[in-house]
C-alpha cells in the first residue's frame, strides 16, 4: 500500500475531488481582484443644468424622475422644498431651466414648466398640503409684500418654525402674481388656493396694510424679531415723452394689476399701442384684445423680434393672436387734445449692447405719426420706497442690501425684484421666489445667531453631452400642451395653455436625460463583468461598487447614460484599497476551510430555487 | 431474446453482450450512452430494445462519438444518475481524453468493453490492448471469461465503484467474440436479490441546484498532488471493499469468485499460465489434456487488473517454477518487447525471495483462438525453461517460432 | 412504478429598457448566480455575457463549462464564482456533457429519484469549443433535442490559450496563429464559419438565436426564450475580448453595439415553429465597418482593400437580412474610398504578436 502513511499537510487540504462549495452571494472571498484596479468608478451626482438655471434651484431632474415612476406626490413634495406655488410657476414661469436643458441641444428641451404645472395642480387638489409648519421657535418675522418673493420667504420661514405675518397693502394677497399676471395665464382661483395654503401653514396675512401708512418703519423693527421687505417694484417707469399725462395713456403693471384686482375702470378704444418689448408688454398687448381693442400694435426699440427681452413662445402666441409689431422705434411724444389720438415715433436703438442701456433716438429723422386710441407703456418699473430710510435705497429705485439680502447690520432683509432690479439678472417670478427662499434661510441663520455664509456654488454643472452616453436616448419629440385657438381665446379670460394629462406628463418626464444624476436605470448594475456593483434598493445612492473586486475596467462609467459615474485614480483613495498581499490569501491554506465547508454542505439550508 | 421473469431467478442462454445489457437493466440504469462499434454494439442493441419495450426506464442516447458517449456519461453521473456506456477497440481510444477527468471527478461511470484489436488493419478480433492502454487512468478494471461472469462483474462493479469509500469509474471488460458473441448459460437473478445487493447510487456532491457546488475548478500546481494522492488512496482503498463486496455477492447470489485471481489446477503445478479473459476457458480445457499426459501445469487467471492485486499475484506466482504470461495485448517496445501483463507480473514478484522464471507468450493476437497445439507448445517452452533454470527470452511469438 | 411527469420552468420576458423616450432597464432578477472574485480580464466580454445569462436563468440552473476562458479564468485555483451548480468538462464535450446532464434529470425526475422542477441546463462554450473541437458534440445535443441551452460565447478566437485563430475569427483578424506579414498582409485570410446559421439550418426543430452583449435585455430575453423552449436551443453571443481584440476596456459594450451596427454580426432568431428566420431586430443605426475596426488593434494592420473586403462581407450580411443597403455603405465597399487602418485617425495601436 503505497499510500499508507501518507498525510496531506493542512495548508494543502483540498475538498473532495476538488469539488468546490459555491461562494456566498457577495463574492468569492479568496480572490480579491480589486488590486488590479488603477481607476475606481465613483457615483458622483453632478448639478443638472436645469436645476442650476432655475432661480430657486428646484430639483427639476429629481421631480421629473419621480413623475416617470408615477410617484406624483413625492414629486410634488420635492418641488415644494424650493417652490411654494408650483401651480403658479407651472403657468407663468419664464423657465430658464428649459433654455438650459441639455435635451435642447439634442432634439427639443423638456417641457419642464408643463410638468411643474401638472404637479402644482395635483397639489392644489390635495385636501391637505404635504408641507407642514416647523416646530414653533417663538420668534416672529414680518414679511412686507405677498408677491412671489414675500410668499416664498414667508413660506420657508413658517416651515422653519417662525410665527410669520404678511403685510399686504392691496385688498387681496398675491402681489405680482395677482396684479401682474393676466387671468388667462394664471386664473385667480389657482392663486387663491396657494394663498390659502399659506394660511394653513399658520401665516397671518394682513391685507390693506401699507408700510409707511398703516404701519411705520420703526414699528416693524420693534414688533418683530426680523423683517423681510418684499415690496416689489410697483411704480411704472416713464418713457419721458411729451404728453405722457394725456388721458388714454396707461402703464403696463397698473393696467394689469387693476384688472387683476377687479378695480379696473379702463375702457380701451379700438386701436391700442403698447410700448415696450418685454414680457409685461406682451401680456398688456394680449390683454388689450381681451379688453375690447380691435387692433393692437407693439412698438419696440429693438430692431427685430429676436432681440426682444421676452420668452419666445409668448411672443409667438401674441403674434398668433394678431398683435402687429413695429421695431426700432421710440415714442417721442403722445399727441392728442384731451385724449390720445396718435403717437409720434422716431427711429431709435439701444446705445449699448444690452437693452437695459440708454436709448439713442434719431431726432433728425422724420417722425412717424401713428394713430391710436390708447397707449399702454410697459418699459419697466421701480420701487415705491418713500418710507424707507435713504441709507437703504439704491440708485436703481430699489433697496440697497448686502449679498445676503440684509440691510446693514439690522435684522431687516429685503428680497425679490426690489433688491434684484438693476443687478444684472432678469426679473422674473422664479428669481424672486429663489431670492425669498434664500433670504428666509439667511434670516434664520441670523436669528439663530450664526454667521452668514456664502452660498455654495454649483461645482460641477453637467452641460456637456459628451460626458453622457447618448446611445441610450432615442430622439423623441417634445409633448406639446394644447392651446385655445387664437381667434377665440383673444376675446376671453379663459386660460390659453391647457394642462398636461397624466400620460402626457409621464411621456414628457420620460424624455429627461437625468443629466449627471443617477436615476437608478440599472445599467451599471447590468453591464458589470464581475459583477461587483450591488444595489440595496433601486434608487440613487443605494448602488455600491464592491471595491474588493472591481478591476477598474470602466465599462460602467462608459455605459452610464447620465454621466453620474466617474473614474477616479486609485491613488486618490485611502479607503477600500485592496493590498497586493491579499492576492496570496489563496496560498495560505484557506482551501482547508473549503474542504470543511464541503463536508458540511448537506447540512446547509437548501437554496430556495422557487 | 431471453429475459428474466420478474420475481424469479431464471437461467437463460445468452451471449456476453446480452449478459452485459441484462446487468445494466437489473441495475436499473438511468442513462445509457451508445455509439456503434463492433463487437460491443450488441449490448447497446439489446438495451435499445429493452427501452423500446418498456422493460427498462432509461434515457437511451445515441451519441455522436465515443468521446461524446463518455462525456454524456460524465455529465449524467455528475448529476447523480447511474450511467452505462461501452465501446470496443479504437472507440475506447477515441474517448481517451475523458478517462482521467471522470475518475478525477470520482464519478462511478460504468463502461462495458468488448475487446477488439486496434487498427491497423481493421481487425475485428479480440486483443486487450485498447482497454489496457487506459490502465493508469484511475478506473477499476477487470476481465470476465464468460457471459455469467460478465453479468456478475457488472453488478459487482457498480456496487464497488459507487461505494462511498471508493467512488471510481469501472471498466468491465470481456473478450470480443469469445465472450461477447458466444452464447452460454447465464443465471439471471431475482430483482429482489439485486435490490438487496445494489442500493441506489448517491454521489455525495452532485450537480443539484439545491446544493450548488462546482465540479472541476482549475487548480494551482501544488493543489494537484493532494488530489492525485486522494485518487491513489481511493484506488488502493478499493481493495478491501472489493473483497467485502465479493463476499456479499456470494452470500446473496450464491456464486463465489475470488476477487483477484482464479487458480486452476495449481495445487501441485510447477509451471502455470498467467492470463486474463476468455482464453482462460480454453486454457482450462488444455490444462486438463496436458495434465492427463503428466505435465504439472496450471493456470492463474487475473480477474481484477485495477487495482492490481500485487500481493496476491506475488503470493500466487511465487509458488511455481515457471510462469508463462499469455499477453493477448501489444506492448510494442515494452520491457519484454511483448505485452504489458509481463511487466507488472514481474514487478509484483521482484520483492519475493524465491522468484519463478517469467516470460511472455504473444498468443491469441488479432482475436485468433489459441489452439490446443499452441498450449502444448507453450507448456513445452515453460518445462524447457524449468529444466534449463533460465529463460530463453522474455517473449515468444507463438506460431512464429519453432 | 408509473413515470412521474417532468415539470418545466417558464421564465417571464423582461420589458424593453426604452419606455418611450426613457431609458430604464426593467426589473432584473435579484439573484446572482455569478459572483465576483474571478480572474477574467478587466472588461471581459464573455464574463459580461455570463453574468447576464445566469441572471436571466436564475437559481434553478446547472451550468456546464467546457474548457475555455470561462473555465480557466473563472474557476481558478479551486475557487468558484458560480452560485449554482457548475461543472467543467473537456473542450470537445460541450454538447455531450450537457446532454448527459439533461438526460440525467429527465430520467431522475421521471423515476422519482429527484424531486423538483426541471432545471435550466446551460452550456457556456467558447467559439473554439462550439465551432471547432466540440462542433459535433453540440450538433449531437441539438439534433437529439435535449432540453438544454448551448451558448457559444463568441470572442472569435482561442483567448485562454493566448489568442489563437478559431474558425470564428473574422477575416483580417490578427491572432498569434494568424499574424500579418509581408506575405500575408491581411493576417487571417479565411472568413468565419457561420456557426449559428449552420445550427439553425441543420437543427430546424431547435430555437437558435444570435445576440450581443451590446443589447443586454435582448440577450437576456433570448436566453429565457431558449430556456422556455422545450428541447434544445443554441445561441451565439458576441463577446468582445479586450486582450485579443486589443481595445480600451471601457468599450466592451460599445463594441457589442458597433459590431451589430456595422453589419458584421447579424442579430436574428430562428423560429422552430414557423421554421423561419426572424430578422426584425434592427440596430439604432447602420455604420461602415471601419468604425468598428478602428477601435481594435487586431485590425490595425489592414489596408484599404481589406477593409473594403470586410465591408462587402457586411453588405452581404445586411442583404441576407433583407435590409436595404444605404449608398454610403456601398461606397465603403470600394477600396478607392477608404484609407489604410494605419492612417485612420482614431485607429487603435497595432497589436504586436508576442
Amino acid at each position: 500500500m503505497s499510500t499508507k502513511g501518507t498525510h496531506i499537510p493542512d495548508w494543502l487540504q483540498v475538498p473532495f475531488a476538488g469539488i468546490t462549495p459555491a461562494p456566498s452571494q457577495k463574492g468569492q472571498d479568496l480572490f480579491p481582484t480589486g488590486n488590479w484596479r488603477a481607476i475606481r468608478p465613483v457615483y458622483r451626482d453632478k448639478m443638472p443644468p436645469c436645476n442650476n438655471a432655475c432661480g430657486t434651484n428646484e430639483k427639476i431632474q429629481g421631480y421629473l424622475d419621480l413623475v416617470k415612476r408615477g410617484k406624483y406626490l413625492d414629486a410634488y413634495a420635492l418641488i415644494k422644498e424650493d417652490m411654494p406655488f408650483p401651480s403658479v410657476t407651472g403657468r407663468v414661469c419664464y423657465h430658464p431651466c428649459e433654455q438650459a436643458c441639455n435635451r435642447g441641444k439634442y432634439d427639443e428641451a423638456i417641457s419642464i414648466r408643463a410638468v411643474e404645472r401638472f404637479l402644482g395642480d395635483l397639489g392644489q387638489a390635495l385636501p391637505k398640503d404635504v408641507v407642514k409648519p416647523g416646530k414653533p421657535n417663538g420668534k416672529k418675522v414680518v414679511v412686507v409684500g405677498s408677491g412671489p418673493a414675500g410668499h416664498s420667504a414667508a413660506y420657508q420661514l413658517a416651515r422653519l418654525g417662525y410665527a410669520v405675518t404678511i403685510l399686504e397693502k392691496s385688498p387681496k394677497a398675491g402681489g405680482l402674481n395677482r396684479g401682474g399676471i393676466p387671468d388667462w395665464v394664471l386664473p385667480q382661483n389657482v392663486l387663491d388656493r396657494e394663498i390659502e395654503r399659506l394660511v394653513e401653514l399658520g401665516i397671518t396675512i394682513k391685507t390693506n396694510t401699507e408700510v409707511g401708512k398703516d404701519v411705520s418703519w420703526d414699528e416693524l423693527r420693534k414688533n418683530y424679531d426680523a423683517v423681510v421687505l418684499a415690496v416689489g417694484l410697483i411704480n411704472p417707469n416713464s418713457i419721458r415723452a411729451e404728453g405722457e399725462d394725456t388721458a388714454g395713456v396707461h402703464y403696463g403693471l397698473p393696467f394689469l394689476r387693476d384688472i387683476g384686482m377687479g378695480t379696473s375702470k379702463v375702457k380701451l378704444g379700438p386701436r391700442v399701442a403698447v410700448i415696450g418689448g418685454g414680457n409685461t408688454a406682451i401680456d398688456c398687448a394680449r390683454e388689450a384684445y381681451r379688453q375690447g381693442a380691435q387692433e393692437v400694435t407693439m412698438i419696440t426699440v429693438e430692431g427685430n423680434a429676436s432681440e426682444m427681452p421676452c420668452v419666445p413662445e409668448d411672443l409667438h402666441d401674441m403674434v398668433e393672436e394678431g398683435v402687429e409689431l413695429k421695431h426700432g422705434l421710440a415714442c417721442t411724444a403722445i399727441l392728442g387734445t384731451g385724449k390720445v389720438e396718435a403717437l409720434q415715433l422716431h427711429p431709435a436703438k439701444f446705445s449699448g449692447a444690452i437693452n437695459a442701456s440708454p436709448i439713442t433716438v434719431n431726432k433728425d429723422a422724420k417722425p412717424e405719426r401713428f394713430a391710436v386710441d390708447n397707449v399702454i407703456i410697459a418699459v419697466g418699473q421701480h420701487g415705491a420706497l418713500k418710507w424707507l430710510p435713504d441709507e437703504f435705497k439704491n440708485d436703481k429705485g430699489g433697496i440697497k442690501a448686502d449679498r445676503f439680502g440684509r440691510l446693514g447690520s439690522t435684522n431687516v432683509f429685503a428680497a425679490g425684484d426690489v433688491v434684484q432690479v438693476g443687478q444684472g439678472q432678469p426679473l422674473m417670478v422664479v428669481n424672486a421666489v429663489g431670492d425669498g427662499k434664500r433670504t428666509a434661510f439667511n434670516v434664520d441663520t441670523v436669528l439663530r445667531g450664526e454667521p452668514l455664509q456664502e452660498r455654495m456654488v454649483a461645482i460641477d454643472v453637467i452641460t456637456d453631452l459628451a460626458r453622457m452616453n447618448m446611445t441610450y436616448f432615442p430622439k423623441f419629440p417634445r409633448v406639446q400642451q394644447a392651446m385655445l385657438a387664437p381667434a377665440s381665446r383673444r376675446k376671453t379670460q379663459d386660460e390659453v395653455i391647457q394642462a398636461f394629462s397624466e400620460e402626457q406628463a409621464i411621456e414628457e418626464a420620460n424624455r429627461c436625460f437625468s443629466c449627471g444624476t443617477c436615476n437608478a436605470c440599472d445599467n451599471c448594475y447590468l453591464v458589470c463583468p464581475e459583477p461587483c456593483i450591488i444595489r440595496y434598493d433601486r434608487s440613487n445612492g443605494l448602488y455600491k461598487i464592491l471595491v474588493d473586486y472591481c478591476k477598474g475596467c470602466r465599462v460602467c462609467i462608459e455605459e452610464c447614460p447620465t454621466g453620474c459615474l466617474e473614474g477616479v485614480p486609485e491613488l486618490d483613495f485611502d479607503t477600500g484599497v485592496v493590498r497586493m498581499d491579499t492576492a496570496f490569501a489563496i496560498t495560505q491554506g484557506l482551501h482547508g476551510r473549503q474542504a470543511e465547508e464541503l463536508r458540511n454542505l448537506p447540512d446547509r439550508p437548501a437554496k430556495d430555487i422557487g | 431474446m431471453a429475459t428474466a421473469t420478474a420475481g424469479k431467478k431464471k437461467t437463460v442462454r445468452i451471449n456476453g453482450c446480452v449478459a452485459s445489457a441484462q446487468a445494466a437493466k437489473y441495475a436499473d440504469v438511468d442513462v445509457i450512452a451508445a455509439y456503434p462499434i463492433r463487437p460491443y454494439t450488441a449490448t447497446m442493441m439489446a438495451l435499445a430494445q429493452m427501452v423500446a419495450n418498456g422493460e427498462l426506464d432509461a434515457e437511451y442516447i445515441v451519441a455522436d462519438s465515443e468521446h461524446s458517449q463518455l462525456s454524456i456519461a460524465h455529465g449524467a453521473a455528475s448529476c447523480g444518475a447511474r450511467v452505462f456506456t461501452g465501446s470496443s477497440g479504437v472507440g475506447v481510444q477515441f474517448a481517451f481524453e475523458l478517462y482521467s477527468p471522470i475518475s478525477g471527478a470520482r464519478m462511478p461511470v460504468q463502461m462495458m468493453i468488448a475487446d477488439r484489436t486496434l487498427d491497423p488493419p481493421g481487425d475485428f478480433g479480440s486483443e486487450h490492448t485498447e482497454a489496457l492502454s487506459t490502465r493508469d487512468m484511475g478506473w477499476l478494471m477487470g476481465w470476465s471469461c464468460d457471459a455469467q461472469e460478465a453479468f456478475d462483474n457488472h453488478l459487482m462493479a457498480y456496487r464497488i465503484g459507487e461505494d462511498p469509500r471508493v467512488l471510481l469509474p469501472q471498466m468491465v471488460c470481456q473478450d470480443g467474440f469469445f465472450v461477447s458473441h458466444i452464447t452460454t448459460d447465464c443465471e439471471l437473478p431475482d430483482p429482489g436479490q439485486v435490490k438487496e445487493f445494489l442500493p441506489p447510487y448517491k454521489h455525495p456532491y452532485p450537480l443539484d441546484p439545491r446544493h450548488p457546488v462546482s465540479h472541476g475548478p482549475q487548480i494551482m500546481p501544488e493543489q494537484g498532488p493532494p488530489l492525485q494522492l486522494e485518487r491513489a488512496r481511493a484506488m488502493e482503498g478499493a481493495m478491501p471493499v472489493i473483497e467485502e463486496i465479493h463476499d456479499q455477492f456470494a452470500r446473496i447470489f450464491g456464486r463465489r469468485y475470488d476477487p483477484w485471481l482464479e487458480e486452476y489446477m495449481t495445487d501441485d503445478a510447477e509451471v502455470v499460465f498467467f492470463l486474463q479473459g476468455a482464453h482462460g476457458v480454453t486454457a482450462r480445457h488444455a490444462i486438463r489434456h496436458m495434465r492427463a499426459r503428466g505435465a504439472k501445469v496450471g493456470m492463474v487467471r487475473l480477474r481484477t487488473y485495477r487495482p492490481y492485486p500485487t500481493e496476491q499475484v506475488a503470493a500466487s506466482l511465487s509458488k511455481f517454477k515457471v510462469v508463462g504470461v499469455i499477453e493477448t495485448n501489444m506492448g510494442l517496445g515494452s520491457v519484454s518487447s511483448g505485452g504489458s501483463l509481463y511487466a507488472e507480473a514481474v514487478a509484483a514478484l521482484y520483492e519475493v525471495p524465491k522468484r519463478p522464471l517469467v516470460f511472455s507468450f504473444m498468443a491469441g493476437m488479432g482475436g485468433e483462438a489459441i489452439v490446443m497445439k499452441e498450449f502444448y507448445w507453450m507448456t513445452n517452452k515453460m518445462i524447457e525453461a524449468q529444466k534449463r533454470g533460465k529463460i530463453e527470452k522474455r517473449a515468444h511469438w507463438v506460431g512464429f517460432e519453432e | 412504478m408509473p413515470a412521474i411527469e417532468v415539470q418545466r420552468q417558464m421564465l417571464p420576458m423582461l420589458g424593453s429598457p426604452n419606455q418611450g423616450a426613457r431609458f430604464y432597464n426593467p426589473e432584473l432578477p435579484a439573484t446572482e448566480p455569478f459572483v465576483p472574485g474571478h480572474r477574467t480580464c478587466a472588461g471581459c466580454g464573455p464574463s459580461i455575457q455570463y453574468r447576464m445569462t445566469s441572471k436571466a436563468a436564475g437559481d434553478n440552473t446547472i451550468l456546464v463549462g467546457p474548457t475555455g476562458c470561462m473555465y480557466v479564468a473563472n474557476s481558478s485555483y479551486l475557487c468558484t464564482p458560480y452560485n449554482v451548480p457548475w461543472a467543467h468538462t473537456q473542450i470537445g464535450s460541450s454538447g455531450s456533457f450537457t446532454a448527459g446532464v439533461a438526460a440525467a434529470y429527465e430520467a431522475m425526475i421521471r423515476k422519482g429519484k429527484w424531486k423538483g422542477t426541471f432545471p435550466n441546463i446551460i452550456c457556456e462554450a467558447g467559439d473554439g469549443s462550439a465551432s471547432d473541437i466540440g462542433l459535433a458534440s453540440v450538433s449531437g445535443a441539438l439534433y437529439r433535442n435535449h432540453d438544454c441551452l448551448i451558448i457559444c460565447y463568441d470572442n472569435e478566437q482561442y483567448a485562454n490559450t493566448g489568442i489563437q485563430a478559431s474558425s470564428r475569427t473574422p477575416y483580417g483578424g490578427m491572432t498569434t496563429f494568424s499574424p500579418p506579414g509581408p506575405k500575408v498582409p491581411e493576417a487571417k485570410t479565411l472568413f468565419p464559419k457561420d456557426l449559428a446559421r449552420m445550427m439553425a439550418a441543420g437543427h430546424p426543430h431547435c430555437y437558435v438565436a444570435t445576440a450581443s452583449v451590446g443589447y443586454p435585455i435582448d440577450l437576456m430575453n433570448k436566453v429565457r426564450k431558449a430556456l422556455n423552449h422545450k428541447g434544445a436551443a443554441f445561441m451565439m453571443i458576441y463577446t468582445p475580448c479586450q486582450k485579443g481584440f486589443v481595445y480600451e476596456t471601457p468599450r466592451s459594450i460599445d463594441l457589442g453595439r458597433l459590431v451589430v451596427e456595422s453589419g458584421l454580426y447579424p442579430i436574428w432568431e430562428w423560429d422552430p415553429e414557423k421554421r423561419e428566420f426572424d430578422y426584425s431586430f434592427r440596430p439604432a443605426s447602420m455604420r461602415p465597418v471601419s468604425e468598428y475596426l478602428k477601435l481594435q488593434g487586431r485590425f490595425g494592420h489592414l489596408h484599404a482593400e481589406h477593409i473594403a473586403t470586410l465591408q462587402k462581407f457586411a453588405n452581404q450580411q445586411w442583404k441576407m437580412m433583407n435590409v436595404a443597403i444605404p449608398e454610403a455603405l456601398i461606397k465603403a465597399a470600394d477600396a478607392k474610398n477608404l484609407v489604410d487602418m494605419a492612417s485612420a485617425e482614431a485607429a487603435a495601436a497595432v497589436a504586436q504578436t508576442v
